[in-house]
Parts: C-alpha cells; structure tokens; sequence
C-alpha cells in the first residue's frame, strides 16, 4: 500500500509539474512569418503602389464600355455589358482602404502628419473611385470589425466623407510634421507641394462629377484647378519595374504570347484615323499597334474578332508604347485632366478661359506622349480641333478628355455625364438584353459581396444610376 | 483533471500481491508470439497480459494453475511446478472468431472485445494489390474507407476519406491519421505551386513490403487515445518483425508495365483548320477540312493517333529483400527496398529506396526494449499534366505530336507548344529524404504494473527544383518561356511525439478483468519552407540562381505543438460483456490560452451474446456492439488575431511594403468538438465459414474552425472562427465467407459495403455559403463546388439549358422538364447557378475472392463507387476544340427537341457548322462552340465506375521440387491492376482528379494524370 501512495504521490507532482512547464512549451503561436505590426513607411509604400494599381483594375473594366477596348470574343460580357462579378476589384479598393485606416492612425499617433495628409489623400482618391462606380458602399461601419456584415452609406453622403479626407489632407500636408516622407512614397517621393496640388486636383476631379446636382459651384471647381497642377511634372503617378512590369504592357505581352486581351476598339481607332473626325491625330500609332499591313483596324465592341485570326489583322496594345512599356506609369491624375476639367467648370461662366483650357489640355497630353512639336502644331492648326471659341461646344472638351484619358476610369464617369454622346458611339453588339438597349450605368455589387453580405447590398440595375448621373 | 486521474489511480491501489515470479512466453503453433494474451491465477485475483512479444510475468506459488486464454485460441492451463520459466503454444481453435486487431498505441486488442467497428488487412492482401502506395492498396477492401487515385502519374498521391468529409474548411486535412509502430507520421501532400504536377502523399516513402498489417480505426471511438490529430480516424501500421527461431531471408522482385486504361471516344475526321477549311498553321486542331479530303492533294496527310502514341508503355520495377529473425533475448528485422518507376506521360518518373532495421531486446522478465528505423529517399521528375493534357487539347490531329525536337534541340513545332517537348524541358524533380524512427521501453516491476515509454520521430527534407527554359538565342527558335525560370524550394519538416503510458492490470474474483492505462502524449512539429526564384537565364541552359537576373524568396515556418493527458479504462465481465470508457485531456499550443485545453470522454460496449446465452451451435459467435465518443480539434498553428504580410512583388526599387493580412483569426476561437455514436453486429455462422459486420454511424462535428469569407468592407476577407455544423451517417457492411474449404481447392469471399449520407448543418450567420472550388469550362461554363446550410458535401454549381417551367426558387437543376428553344433556333442558356450533381459518392465497396488449387493461387478484388457526378474538363475542352466524337455532327441539320417560349414544340432546323450554312444564315462559330461548350450541364457526369483493382494468379513452388534448389519457399505470380469493368463517363479514367490527395475540391477532373492499367510479373524467393 505504502508503495502504491508513493506512486500515487509521485504522479501526482509528476502531473503537476507537467501542467505547470506545458504553460511556456506551448507558448508558441506567435506568426513567425507575418508580423503583427507594420510600419508608416511600408504601409505608405503599398498604399501608393495599390493605388497606381487600383486605377489600372478599375480601368480594365471601364475601357470596353468606353469603347478603348473591345473583345477579341464575340458577345464578351465585358463589351456587352453584361452583369460582371468584379470580385477583386472590390477586394483591392477594401484592401488599400483598409491599410489607408491603419496608417491614417498610426500617423495621427506618431503625429506624422504629412503621412496622414498623404494617406487622407489616397482614401479619397479609393473612396471616391469606388463610389463612382458602384454607387453606395459600406463605410461607415467598415474596418473597425464590429459587425463582419456592414451596412451601406448613401453614394452623396460618401461624396462629403471623401471632401472632407481632401480638406483635412491638404490641411495635414500643410502642417509640421514628426517624419518626412521619401522613398517611401511611389507617388511623388515626399514632394508635400504636389501632394497638396493633387488633393486640389482630385477636388477639382469629384466636384465636377457633381455638375448636374443642386451643391455645385463651378467658381470652387475653378479655386482648385488653381490650387492644382501646374505642369505634366505634377502628374500623380506611379512608375513600374522590371520584377513588376506594367500592367498595360503585362496585357500586351500577354496578347502577344496569345492570352488575347488589349483589342482597341473600333471606335477608338475611328476616332482618331480620320473617319470620324477630318483629322488624323498623330497620337493614334503612340498608343496602339498596327495589323501586319501597318493599318489601324479596330474592333467592333462585343462583335469580336469574327474570322480574323489571333495576330496581325487587329490594332491592339503593342508592348513599348507610351502607355505599354515594362516601367511605363501609371497615371493616376494628369494635368492635361485637369485642364479638360477647368474647360467644363468654366464653360458656362469664362468660355474663352475655357477654349484656352481645352487647347492646353491637349497640348499637355500630346506633350506627355512625345508627339512631335510641328505635329502638334498641326492637330491643334486644324480647323475641326481649334473650331474657335464661338463654335467650341462641351462634345469637343469631352472627345479629346476621352483620347487624354486613355484607359483611364475616369473617362466612364464622363461618358455617363455626358450619355455617351461621343461621336459615332453605339451601343455594342450583342448589347445585354436587360439594359434595353442603353448604355450601363454602373457595376453589379460583386457575388463575393452578395454572397457574404447579402442582407445589407442593395438591389440595383445596371441602369440605375450614381447620385451625380441623375 | 488531475483529480480525476489520482482517484483512478487510487482505486486500483488495493491492487498487491507478491510471490515467486514466473515468466515466459507465449506462441501460436508456428512460434508466433502472441500479445494480449490474458494468464490468470486461478482461484485468485492475480492477473496479466503479455507485451507485444508474447512475453509475460506473473506471481505464482508452486502448484497454483496458471490460465492462458485467447479469442481464437484453445485455452491452455498449465500447473506451476518449481521452474520459473514457462513458455507456452497456444492451438488454434476454430470454434471461435479469432482476429486480433492493433488498435491505438499499436496495443494489440481481441477484436472480440471492442465495442466499435475496426477493420484490418494483413501483409498478402497488401502485396496482393502491387501497389507502390500504401494509401491504395487499402482500396475498396474496408468498408466506410474511400481511396482515391488522384492520376496515374509516378508516385502520384492517393486519398484517403474515412466515413465522409467532416470539415467545412475549404482547405482542412479530412484525411486520417497515419501511425507507424505507434508513431504518428506525415502524410501531407505538398504540391507544385506553378501548375499541377502529380506530387506524393509521404505515406507512398513506406515500403508496402515491410507492412505486415494495416488496421483502420473509423469513429471518434477507436481514436480518442490518438486526440485531436485523429479527428479524422486512424490508420494504424504495424511494421514486420523479426520471429525467434530460424533466420529468414525473403526476396521479392517483380516488373510491370502499365498504360492508359481509357480514352475519350474521339472524332479521326477532321483536321487543323476553322470553319472547314484546311489551315497547317492553323492554332484550330480539328475544325478544318475531312481529313480524308485534304489528303488528296497534301502528301502525308492523316489522321496520326497522337491520343495514343503521345502515351508511353510505363515500366516499375521492384526489388525488396528482407532478412530477419531472433533468438530468445532478442529479434531483428532488416529489409531494403527499391522502385523505379516510368510513367506513361513521357519523361515522367518516380523512384524509392528504403532501408529499414528494427529490433526487440527482452533484458530479463521486467524490462525489455525495441526500436526501428526506415530511412526512404524518394522523387522524380513531375511533369506537368495539366499542361501536357492542355497542349495535347491544341495540338493538331494531323500534325505528329512524336516529331517535337529539332535538331538544335529547339522545338519543332507549326505553331502550338508541343506537349512532349514541354514535358521533357520544363522539368520538376523532387528528393526526399526521410527517416521515421522509434525507440520503445517497457518496463513491468509486478504483473499488475507496466511502465511504457516511446518516443519517434519523422523528419524529411524535401528539395524541389523546377526549370522552365528560356530561349537559347538560336534564330528562329519557339522557346517554352521569353524569359525562363528556376524555382528552388527547400522543405523541412520534423515531428517529434513522445508518449508514456502506465498499465494497471487487475482481476476482481472469478468474473472481472480490468485494465487500466494512464498517460501523458506530447507532440512537436516543425516545419520550415523556403522558395527562391530566379527569372531570366543570363546564360541560356545554365540552371543556377546566381545565372539569374531576376530573384525572389519567400519563406513559411511553423511550429505547433500539442500536450494530452488520457485515460483508458476496460472491464471485461466473463468474457462476454466489455466495457471500454476512456478520456483525454488536450492542450494546443494553436488555440488562445484560455481556450486551449479542452477534455472529451468516450464510451463503449460490447456483448458477446453467444457466451451468455444458449444459442443453436451453427451460430459460432454473436456481438452487439455500442459506443459514444467525442472528440476535440484545434487549429492550424499562428492562425489568430491580425497581423502584416509583405506581398510577394516586394521589394520593389528598394523598398518593401507591407499591407494587413487579409485574414483575421478569432481571439476567442474554441476548439471544434465531433461527436460521434455507432452500433454495430458481429456475427458468425457454421463453424465461421459465414461472418457478417454490420454498422450504423453517425458523427457531428460542431464549433467548426473555418476561415469564413467575409465582406472585404470589413477590412478582413476571411475570419477564422468557429463557425459551423456538419453532419456524416451511414452504414457499413462486411461479410466473409468460406465457401469451399477442400484440401485441394479452397475459396473465400469477402465484401464489403457502405453508403454515406452527408449534410451542413449549419453555418455562421450572414453567411449563405462557402466555396470549396471551382474549375474553368470554356465560355461561362465554369463549375464551381459550393457548401450551402442543409445540403450535402459536394454539391457541383454551373450553368445549363434553361428549362420550361421551371420552379424559379428551386436550387437544383429540374432536368426532366424540356429545355427552352430560342427563337435562333438553339437551345437557351440560363447562367444561373444550379446544382448539377453531387462529387461525393454515397455508395462504395468491394468484393475480394481468394482461390486455391494445389499450388495455385488465385485472388481478384474488385471495387465500385455509385451515384457521383464530376465535371469532366477534358470533355469541355475536347468540345471546344471539335476533338471527341460527337462534334462530328458538325455539317448537320438539327430540330433541337425542346420547346418554344410559349410552350409549343420546336420545329425550327438549324445547322451545326461554322460559317454560312447550306440554309444561307451565318452560324458564326457554330453550334458547339457557340453554345455547347459554354454549358456546364454538358460535362457534369455520372462518374461511377466498377473496376478490376486487382487479379493475380500466383503459384508456389512444392515441396519437391524445392528440396533441390536452395529455396525454402519459391512463388511466381501474374496480376493486372485498375482495369474499368464498367464506368457511364466519357473520358480518361474517372478516379483522376486534379486536386492531389491533399485538396478537397474533389469533381473536378482537370486536365488530370490519366489513369492507367498495369501488368506485373512477381518472384518471391525464401531462403
């Protein structure tokens, strides 16, 4: 018996001693791959570059309906305006909102406030994008995981939340600052001037999305453009790299190696080979390929490419161009949009302001793309482009913003301001039968979303529109 | 916790008794030792089992009567004299059912006893299959076991679902727990990341020939002991051992040949080109111009087979030889082994070598000791199926797909990659070494105590180098990649589990047995990964990171690490009545703190009405059996709270970004608990010539951890939690049968039954669904496998023909209801996701039959699965591209059976072609591009199969004839492996999958491995 306690005894200290050491050998769940916080600096890198790249998934969407692109497959959901789940673009306008968050409060606690203006900046410029093309969105309730299913705000109130992040942006940028912003920064590399130049340019970007509603004033839109860029140097934009080419050149290098994609339109190809319009613009070969024979044929949106075949017969984006090169940028806000965007604000108040605004605006972009200068002199010398300030209507500020914002989203929230009214422009071919043959007006909320969130998305058509489109 | 344990142990403490020891061993006929053989006293309460060698201890006075008894075995009493040593052989008695099976710890139990469903395979039904994968040769021999053969590729892994998927998760492991001579092993697939590949489960690093049995231990039940890591049960491998007695030298070679075992029913008409017209250059294979036609004018013209001459005849070789045997203190067992394998996808290989050593030391009556050790090097060159499956799809049928090299060593090529040369060039080769050992110590002071220590390892390095070409700068050339790359990836993983356990043994009076086992079970594993990738050759052919211009690393480690504490209490009352309740205590290092230990009981009950009650004497042997368990799981290690990642693109100019995971895990996430019940029959009948098992289950496994999607508004995409209810039931059948037993002839039966019945519980508010996967069908066909609440596992969602009438609501296709004709004349598309058919088959089984005459052998095995649908991609593409039979319906006319909008019958003919048709109207890319190809409902089909997994008819060596050559035994044997009996499926065999053993995303046969038949011929020599 005395044996049998003394075992007992034993295994009990035994057990004992075994619970107590378990406490630190089991302590071992800290992520040895991901750490659990980050810095300013490496959050402000991947919110520039996330951003660059925001524009370029949005614009992949928009440029089929604004007729840059079209299918190289007939009756591509993409051309007909098909109700397309955009699953990762939603995922990545959250993502980098949601790194926005964390840095705008890690900033606000290290009072680095230039990083926080920065920050501010680029929430609005997300924010605002993707309001612009879905309309409502969750906000409010978002990123502080309260709820995993968060409710919608209004697409107008969200327009206010994304003019004030501009207002307090410029304010913060304005400011002292505990750490300056360098290379960090793949925007501007902490240049705060242009920073502030393109907070008031994104100023400039949403009022004038609101020119048909009840709070616009077109003298505010103009106090910005001033405020804004002065020159192409001010561009906001994000250059790419050899380990991570371009977006635009992945899409052409990829049509290349045959993952067709990067077939432009025919109506972008008409626009500016002289069949629309009297002129030949000399950008088109800066921008897209030519067919073996060294003509531009385009597309025809959502006909596909019929009987051509897979190379050689159609314009598409061709590596090494302007907007296609491996280190090419992206652009994210440009002073020729800027200057198209002055043209519209102060059409109805300054007209001459606004023709001058309109030449300098194509100038800008014809400069950015190199064109030669007697070429310029000459498109800008033709009659049909320099009609003149009494014969100089808004279709002209919209067709040549339109060309300037190549692959651009910005470009859809102004064919939708102005009912895709740009010359020649029909709806595609095998047009989606439910929007009764107009244009699409928004995006379908993604399935990801409808499929997490489903009680809180609102049920919309593709024809209902964004609070400015009405 | 503790507690509970110290008042266990404190009502085995009247256990004492003292005298002279007597010790010895006990045997079969044959010398085997026997473990588990229950020696008693009698008259008194003094009790004991022997070890795993048949060894035992027990107090005696001279002239007391020693009981040996053993289910299956003739009870033996033996009256102590002086000596101290007794060794005892035990006869067989076939009046009773006598299986052993090795249950948890590798204790080996009377399967009387058990109050739950187990089922085990002996080494000749192992070596039966020539299977070089262990997982495979379990297939369809056990009942409620369903293997999978995820392609026909070298090594390529198996899968392995024991009573239904029990996980939500998209990514869980469903697979059971794999255990050698009492340590748990890996038996993780790690796939290629790039494109599939057809990479191992390290289950196939076992040499099948050094298996000398294979137990599966099904419910919660038979696993508590194992705790959380055998959620999914168990596969319990018990390694050859050496026996005392002679030595004895085995040696096992055998050759094989395998290929395909089935092919797509495919069109040999038309050739390379579009809209019937003969293109050479054309990317279009089969939508030209009749074959027949072109070659009239073009010399050379023709059909060229490519589906079966791209295929080579698969070679394995496989050599085993074993040596082993023992004397009274001690036994060895030493084998090697190699494989070499050439798959049917050429340049397609896999290898094995092992080296195994074990041995047992009995140092005197109280102490004895054992270990072994396996190292194996595996690996191969992976080629890439999908892709050669792929390109195989583009390339033209009149084209030769053998003629692909230049003689520059550029591809040859009109224009598409060629399958062949990618498959030679673009290489992946994967080396893995690996050694799985244990040491064991028991150490028994009296009869009634037995201190056991085991501590095992497994660690493997598995180094893995992929090269994709760049050009090699030769005018001219088609090079595989613009760029090329070089992916080194280093893998290593160790698992250490450490397990110590104390067995009490008591006997009160006449009519009680107990044993009690306490414990203490610690588990590491730690596991390191680095990827280096190197892009751009700066010299071309000259594969090394420092030749590259272009390099990125990634790194993953873990640790996770787990403590449990178990109890293990059996009553036996009269050996009739068996009562069996353990607990378990777990502690993971996974979970949060204050969630992380958590307990789960289990029950069981077994009652052998044959020994109670008064039965007729045909009924041999009668068990009801019942049995309650649950059981805990945690989590993936480092899965809580938010943290950063940097993505893989950084660093970019120097910099390097960071960005919040996207996936948040719960800081107060609890450990899944599944509880499962089953009842079951054990009968016998007519001296055990009839045997028959019968099983009902049913488990749910509740407070799922799943990463639930979540709306990215949140800020997270995927939020680990504990989230979900899923539920498995079924029932299982066995049935045995010795139907001739002559001298001369002899045939046995066994076969065996089960169905599965699967459904979601629930799952977490606000969440409608959760996809498992989905696969690309051209032109919005795409099929996708999606869990909804009160649905099975394994639902397929797609696109199909809209359907008149149809209940809107409804969530599945209503494919009796007639499809709805356009006014173009075809049938409409509705892109709603429907369900088209389920992946997880409700029925499975097997039928085994063993024959002897004289010196022949003759066995075959044969297994079915029933009422399972894939997609079947290669179908898709094949309808796309105008390759399989039916697209030779491309120059007709067609009144497609349907109706009209309005519900009137169709009329309305239209053509099939591309182009302008006879009729003048343009049909563009004509009916099976435009329409067939885009519908999912077209490929989601009926994948059942009857299979002959295995016959082989062997034949041994008499006596005779032996006597003049130096052979103690000599047998030669023909078999033929996977043959399709029957199977509704158009295609490659359907078993192949493209998600590898370690996904769960099963129906979807991607471009898959094919599947193969094999032929092998086997010597067997005994020396």
């Amino acid at each position: 018996m005395k044996i049998t306690k003394k075992i007992v005894k034993n295994l009990g200290l035994f057990l004992v001693l075994m619970v107590v050491s378990c406490d630190s050998y089991l302590d071992v769940n800290e992520n040895p791959n991901n750490p659990e916080d980050a810095p300013i600096s490496g959050l402000m890198i991947n919110t520039t570059y996330e951003s660059a790249k925001n524009i370029f998934r949005v614009g992949d969407i928009t440029s089929n309906y604004v007729q840059y692109l079209a299918s190289p497959n007939p009756a591509s959901a993409s051309d007909t305006m098909e109700p397309v789940s955009n699953n990762n673009t939603w995922f990545n306008i959250y993502n980098v909102m949601t790194d926005l968050t964390v840095l705008i409060e890690k900033a606000e606690e290290q009072e680095a406030n230039h990083y926080k203006g920065a920050a501010q900046v680029l929430m609005a410029l997300n924010l605002g994008m993707g309001v612009d093309i879905f309309g409502d969105m969750p906000y409010s309730e978002s990123f502080t995981f309260e709820t995993v299913t968060p409710s919608y705000d209004d697409d107008e109130q969200l327009y206010a939340t994304i003019m004030g992040f501009l207002d307090e942006g410029i304010n913060n940028l304005q400011g002292e600052t505990t750490v300056s912003m360098g290379e960090d920064d793949f925007i501007y590399q902490g240049d705060t001037a242009k920073w502030i130049a393109f907070a008031n340019m994104l100023k400039a970007r949403y009022m004038i999305h609101t020119k048909e509603t009840s709070s616009y004033s077109a003298s505010e839109v103009l106090a910005a453009t001033d405020n804004g860029f002065q020159s192409n140097d001010d561009d906001a934009k994000v250059g790419f790299f050899e380990q991570d080419i371009n977006p635009w050149a992945d899409v052409a290098r990829d049509n290349a190696d045959l993952l067709l994609g990067g077939w432009i339109s025919e109506q972008f190809i008409q626009a500016l080979d002289g069949t629309s319009y009297p002129t030949i613009d000399p950008r088109l070969g800066l921008m897209v390929g030519t067919t073996d024979d060294d003509t531009f044929v385009g597309t025809v949106n959502g006909a596909g490419r019929g009987n051509a075949p897979e190379q050689g017969a159609r314009s598409t984006l061709v590596e090494d161009q302007y907007y296609t090169t491996i280190t090419s940028p992206i652009l994210i806000a440009t002073y020729s949009e800027q200057k198209f965007i002055e043209a519209e604000a102060a059409f109805e108040i300054d007209k001459s302001r606004s023709y001058q605004a309109y030449l300098d605006g194509i100038t800008a972009h014809m400069q950015m793309l190199e064109v030669p200068q007697e070429e310029i002199d000459s498109y800008l010398a033709d009659p049909s482009v320099s009609m003149g300030e009494g014969a100089f209507t808004l279709a002209d500020i919209f067709k040549e913003k339109w060309v300037a914002l190549f692959l651009h989203p910005e470009s859809w929230n102004d064919a939708r301001r102005f009912d895709y009214q740009y010359k020649d422009m029909d709806v595609p071919v095998n047009l989606n039968p439910d929007l009764n043959g107009q244009f699409i007006r928004r995006l379908p909320y993604p399935d990801n979303e409808v499929s997490r969130n489903g009680q809180n998305v609102p049920d919309v058509t593709l024809l209902d529109r964004i609070f400015w489109d009405e | 916790m503790r507690n509970i344990y110290l008042t266990i142990i404190a009502v085995f403490s009247c256990v004492a008794a003292f005298g002279q020891t007597v010790t010895g061993t006990v045997s079969d006929t044959s010398g085997t030792p026997l473990p588990g053989v229950t020696i008693v006293v009698s008259g008194t309460n003094t009790g004991t089992t022997t070890d795993f060698d048949g060894n035992y201890s027990i107090s005696a006075s001279s002239g007391q009567i020693l009981r040996f008894s053993y289910l299956g075995m003739k009870p033996k009493e033996v009256t102590v004299g002086t000596q101290t040593t007794i060794n005892v052989s035990l006869e067989e008695d076939a009046e009773q059912l006598g299986e052993v099976i090795v249950t948890a710890f590798g204790i080996s139990q009377e399967k009387k006893s058990l109050g739950y469903a187990a089922q085990s395979i002996d080494a000749e039904a192992i070596a039966d299959t020539k299977q070089t994968n262990l997982v495979n040769s379990l297939q369809g021999q056990v009942a409620g076991v369903q293997i999978t053969n995820s392609g026909g590729a070298p090594g390529q892994s198996a899968r392995i679902i024991i009573r239904g998927i029990n996980s939500l998760d998209p990514s869980a492991n469903n697979q059971p727990l794999f255990v050698v001579d009492g340590v748990p092993i890996d038996n993780s697939t790690v796939e290629s990341p790039n494109t599939p590949r057809g990479l191992s489960n390290r289950a196939a690093d076992i040499n099948p020939a050094d298996v000398e049995s294979m137990s599966v231990l099904k419910g919660a039940a038979a696993t508590a002991l194992y705790g959380v890591r055998a959620a999914n049960g168990a596969v319990i491998i018990t390694t050859k051992k050496g026996e005392k007695g002679k030595v004895s030298i085995n040696l096992n070679t055998s050759v094989g040949f395998e290929e395909l075992n089935r092919l797509p029913k495919l069109q040999k008409e038309y050739g390379q080109g579009f809209s019937g017209e003969y293109d050479p250059s054309s990317f279009w294979p089969s939508w030209g111009a009749p074959i027949d036609e072109v070659a009239q004018t073009e010399p050379g013209h023709k059909y060229q087979d490519n589906w079966n001459r791209a295929f080579d005849t698969g070679v394995r070789t496989d050599h085993s030889l074993s040596i082993s045997g023992g004397g009274e203190k001690a036994t060895f067992y030493a084998s090697l082994g190699r494989l070499d394998q050439k798959g049917i996808i050429p340049f397609s290989t896999w290898d094995r070598t092992t080296a195994k050593i074990s041995g047992t030391v009995t140092m005197n009556e109280k102490f004895n000791f054992g270990g072994s050790i396996n190292y194996s090097n595996s690996g191969g060159n992976r080629v890439p199926h999908d892709r050669f499956m792929e390109r195989m799809m583009y390339w033209a049928e009149t084209q030769d797909v053998r003629d692909y090299i230049n003689e520059d060593g550029t591809m040859k090529t009109y224009g598409n990659t060629n399958p062949i040369y990618d498959a030679r060039f673009s290489t992946y080769k994967d080396d893995v070494n690996r050694i799985i050992g244990n040491l064991n110590f028991n150490y028994s002071p009296w009869e009634w105590l037995t201190l056991s220590y085991r501590i095992g390892t497994d660690f493997y390095s598995d180094s893995r180098t992929e090269i994709t070409p760049g050009p090699k700068g030769i005018d001219g050339e088609v090079p595989l990649s613009s760029e090329g790359y070089l992916e080194e990836t280093r893998i290593n993983s160790r698992d250490i589990t450490s397990n110590f356990y104390i067995t009490l043994n008591n006997k009160f009076g006449e009519d009680f047995t107990t044993t009690l086992r306490l414990g203490n079970d610690i588990f590491e594993r730690k596991y390191d990964r680095i990827t280096s990738r190197g892009e751009v050759f700066i010299i071309p052919e000259f594969y090394n990171l420092n030749n590259t211009s272009r390099i990125f690393s990634e790194q993953g480690k873990s640790i996770r690490r787990l403590v449990g504490f178990y109890g293990d209490l059996m009553l036996n009352y009269k050996d009739y009545l068996f009562l069996n309740v353990t607990g378990r205590n777990d502690i993971s290092s996974t979970l949060p703190k204050n969630n992380n230990s958590f307990f789960y009981p289990s029950i069981n009950l077994g009652y052998v009405f044959t020994e109670h009650l008064d039965v007729p004497t045909w009924f041999t042997f009668g068990k009801i059996r019942a049995s309650w368990a649950q059981v805990g799981k945690d989590t993936n290690p480092h899965v809580l709270g938010a943290t950063f990642v940097s993505p893989d693109h950084f660093p970019l100019g120097g910099q390097v970004g960071f960005s919040r995971n996207s996936e948040f895990g719960d800081p107060m996430l609890k450990p899944e608990l599944t509880t499962s019940m089953e009842f079951g029959a054990q009968l016998s009948f007519f001296d055990s010539r009839l045997d028959l098992d019968f099983t009902y289950y049913k488990s749910n496994a509740e407070d799922q951890i799943i990463p639930v999607p979540i709306s990215d508004a949140t800020g997270f995409s995927s939020y680990i939690t504990n989230a979900g209810e899923i539920q498995n039931s079924g029932f299982e059948f066995v049935l045995g049968a010795d139907i001739v037993r002559n001298e001369d002839f002899t045939w046995k039966a066994t076969a065996n039954l089960s169905m599965n019945n699967n459904e979601v519980k629930s799952i977490r508010e606000g969440i409608d669904e959760i996809v498992v996967g989905n696969q690309f069908g051209y032109a919005g066909s795409t099929v996708t496998m999606k869990l909804i609440e009160g649905e099975a596992y394994g639902n397929l969602y797609g696109s199909s023909y809209e359907r008149y009438g149809a209940n809107e609501e409804s969530i599945f296709l209503q494919r009796n209801l007639p499809t709805v004709i356009g006014d173009d004349g075809f049938p409409v598309r509705n892109g709603d996701q429907l369900i088209l058919g389920n992946a997880v088959p409700k029925w499975i089984g097997g039928l085994r039959n063993q024959f002897t005459y004289k010196n022949f052998e003759l066995s075959f095995l044969v297994d079915f699965r029933a009422d399972v649908d894939q997609y079947n991609q290669f179908d898709n593409f094949l309808s796309a591209f105008g390759k399989n039979e039916y697209t030779l319906a491309r120059n007709d006319f067609r009144v497609f059976d349907g109706v009209l909008a309005d519900g009137t019958p169709n009329t309305q003919e239209v053509w099939l072609g591309q182009g302008v048709g006879p009729d003048g109207r343009d049909y563009g890319a004509g009916f099976w591009r435009n329409a067939y190809r885009g519908i999912s409902e077209n490929f989601v089909q009926d994948a059942s199969f009857i299979k002959l997994r295995n016959i082989s008819l062997a034949y041994n060596l008499n006596d005779k004839v032996l006597s003049k050559l130096p052979f103690t035994s000599m047998r030669i044997s023909l078999a033929a492996n996977n043959i399709i009996l029957y199977s509704p499926w158009d295609g490659f065999d359907p078993e192949s999958f493209s998600a590898g053993a370690g996904g769960n995303a099963i129906g979807f046969t991607g471009l898959g491995f094919p599947g193969t038949q094999s032929y092998f011929l086997t010597l067997n020599f005994g020396l």
